[in-house]
């Protein structure tokens, strides 16, 4: 492999510039690695965060819709509830499947003596379906009316423990609860956003407030493949004259989020794909310079018996020489960069070492290397192409 | 090798195309080398010896006449072909020597062979090639640069040799070396030429002319002696 050895001397001994070209590979590849590996992270942090409401079908009343069998006021899109009478529909339509309804306010309370008041969202549960919806970090379930669970974010913010007590509305006239349980962090959800809430009974919520009519209708699908089944079940009890509720898949409204993810990542990526084409020039630029300043050596090789194919050979192997190190070099730093990048961005590089992250870096190099082998092919096909009397006349 | 010529110029015409006219290089060129010659081309400056030289190195083709290099016609033969007849049965000398300058001594003579399709590199016979044009085999392993320019057109001639060519093609070998150092090549050719090899050497310089045993003057693209 004497034209593979002739170009790898070709690039040690113009060092400085085959490594500035290598330089603007490492940099191309860096930017399309890293930008792939933060968004694959992100995605696989907004993942993490939903995957505990992906298995929901969630039943809201339909904005706009007809007061159909549903309570309130006209028109009133605000005060639009779901009925116990629809619940049950409701429930039937999505059986075996658990339904579980939602009542929802907001609310001021107060903590403690001297403590200042404070808003925060109330969700109202049947005490009997709140194992099937929340999960407990610390204490237990609430039976009584007298009790109430925070969420995680809410129990930190205010320092708020199991056995502490709430008074809940102006000056408290709603009444005091005592905290029984704190529930685990449940990041973005589509059904209840408990980290900075709390969740009373039913029964307290519906005396406190005077309304037994759900705000939403939970149901959690046991089989991920129903649910479309569920959702298309719903509809169809619930919308046969008029639209009168609107039904969510949770997992549809994730991928939706998922996909918009992919194409920031691919959007991303693209801008880092600009910097590859910019050191794509550069080797190709490098690669002229060889050619010309080799024209002779060329001629020399061609009237010496050396084919148009052996001379353009030289040449690529010299941009592939080029593009595979500089596209390892970049492979390595972009393993670096997400780790520091992750770090920063995420604070945490636990979605750094799996595959889908990985993948951006073999793309990268991948890409890396097949730019700076496009980019040798013209110069690569000027050398072959010359007229080996004119090349040999070469000074 | 059999009894015919190992170079036939039959009518051979050149003609270049220019902007301000066409111009005739060569103009009906007639000669055989037959095999074991050692002939010189000789004549002005803009006579046609560059010319000539290229279409028996087959790194041309002739406007019209037929070029025959061991019986094979060249005219009809595609590059790919002239190529592979360039590396096989042409050796070329050059004034400047033209070594590799990125591989060693070894490197430069082994470099024919490993064009042939075999690909079969044997750095003993490249060894014993150099030995034979009377170099020193502690220089094998060094670059072109660090050898002086008569060892350097000695391990031209090695290179030239190397895939045992059918014909030596020099052009002006002793050109870029002091009288001393040209006479020892020439009797290094002489030598080889004594051995078997045909050699057709380009030059203007007489005394070097003189180690030939035929000499093609050539003037205005015409042979006139």
């Amino acid at each position: 492999m004497i034209f593979w050895e002739i170009a790898k001397r070709n690039i040690r001994i113009h060092l400085l510039r085959s490594s500035l070209a290598m330089l603007g590979i490492v940099i191309g590849v860096v930017a399309i690695a890293s930008m792939g590996i933060l968004g694959n992270s992100l995605v696989l942090a907004v993942s993490d965060s939903l995957k505990t409401v992906g298995d929901s079908v969630i039943v809201t009343p339909h904005v706009g819709g007809t007061m159909g069998g549903f309570s309130g006021g006209a028109g009133g899109s605000s005060s639009l509830r779901i009925t116990e009478q629809n619940f049950q529909q409701i429930k039937r339509a999505s059986a075996p499947n658990i339904a579980i309804p939602v009542l929802q306010t907001s609310d001021r309370m107060k903590l403690g003596v001297g403590s200042d008041e404070i808003v925060a969202a109330i969700y109202g549960l049947n005490p009997d379906d709140v194992p099937d919806l929340l999960k407990l970090k610390e204490g237990g379930y609430s039976r009584g009316d007298s009790g109430v669970l925070v969420g995680s974010t809410f129990a930190q913010d205010n320092n708020v423990k199991v056995g502490s007590r709430i008074a809940i509305g102006t000056d408290g006239n709603k009444g005091t609860l005592r905290v029984t349980g704190i529930i685990e962090e449940r990041g973005m959800a589509f059904d209840v956003a408990t980290d900075s809430a709390i969740v009373v009974t039913k029964d307290w919520f519906d005396q406190a407030y005077n309304r037994s009519d759900y705000d939403k209708v939970v149901v959690k699908v046991k089989n991920l493949d129903d649910l479309p089944v569920v959702k298309t079940a719903i509809e169809n009890q619930m919308n046969k004259r008029d639209k009168i509720v609107d039904v969510m898949d949770t997992r549809k409204t994730m991928e939706t989020i998922f996909q918009a993810f992919g194409q920031i990542t691919t959007f991303v990526s693209a801008i880092g794909g600009i910097s590859m084409l910019v050191a794509g020039v550069s080797i190709l630029n490098i690669m002229m310079m060889s050619v010309t300043e080799r024209i002779k050596e060329i001629g020399i090789m061609r009237s010496i018996g050396a084919q148009r194919k052996e001379v353009m050979s030289m040449f690529l192997y010299e941009a592939l020489i080029l593009g595979f190190v500089g596209s390892l070099l970049g492979g390595i730093m972009s393993l670096l960069g997400g780790y520091a990048i992750s770090s920063v961005m995420l604070q945490t590089t636990e979605y750094l070492f799996v595959p889908s992250s990985m993948i951006h870096i073999i793309y990268g190099m991948s890409f890396g290397i097949v730019i700076s082998l496009i980019c040798g092919i013209y110069p690569a096909w000027r050398a072959a192409n010359l007229n080996p009397i004119d090349a040999l006349r070469h000074e | 090798m059999d009894d015919q010529p190992v170079m036939v110029f039959k009518d051979v015409v050149k003609v270049y195309p220019l902007p301000s006219g066409d111009v005739t290089a060569l103009d009906g060129v007639c000669f055989k080398v037959e095999e074991g010659e050692f002939i010189s081309i000789m004549g002005p400056s803009g006579s046609g010896k560059s010319t000539l030289l290229n279409l028996m190195g087959c790194l041309d083709t002739p406007t019209s006449g037929d070029i025959y290099i061991s019986g094979t016609r060249t005219g009809d033969m595609s590059d790919k072909e002239l190529t592979e007849l360039r590396r096989d049965r042409i050796g070329f000398i050059f004034q400047y020597f033209n070594l590799f300058p990125l591989l060693n001594i070894i490197e430069n003579v082994t470099f024919p062979m490993m064009l042939k399709s075999q690909r079969v590199v044997d750095p003993e016979k490249a060894r014993a090639m150099l030995r034979s044009v009377q170099l020193d085999d502690e220089l094998f392993t060094h670059t072109p640069m660090e050898v002086s320019g008569g060892q350097q057109q000695r391990v031209a001639i090695a290179r030239a040799l190397i895939n045992d060519p059918d014909i030596l093609l020099c052009d002006e070998p002793t050109g870029n070396l002091d009288s001393k150092t040209g006479a020892g090549i020439m009797e290094l050719m002489s030598e080889l030429n004594r051995k078997g090899t045909t050699i057709i050497m380009v030059t203007h310089d007489p005394n070097i002319a003189s180690y030939s045993r035929r000499t093609i003057r050539i003037a205005d693209g015409r042979i006139v002696e």
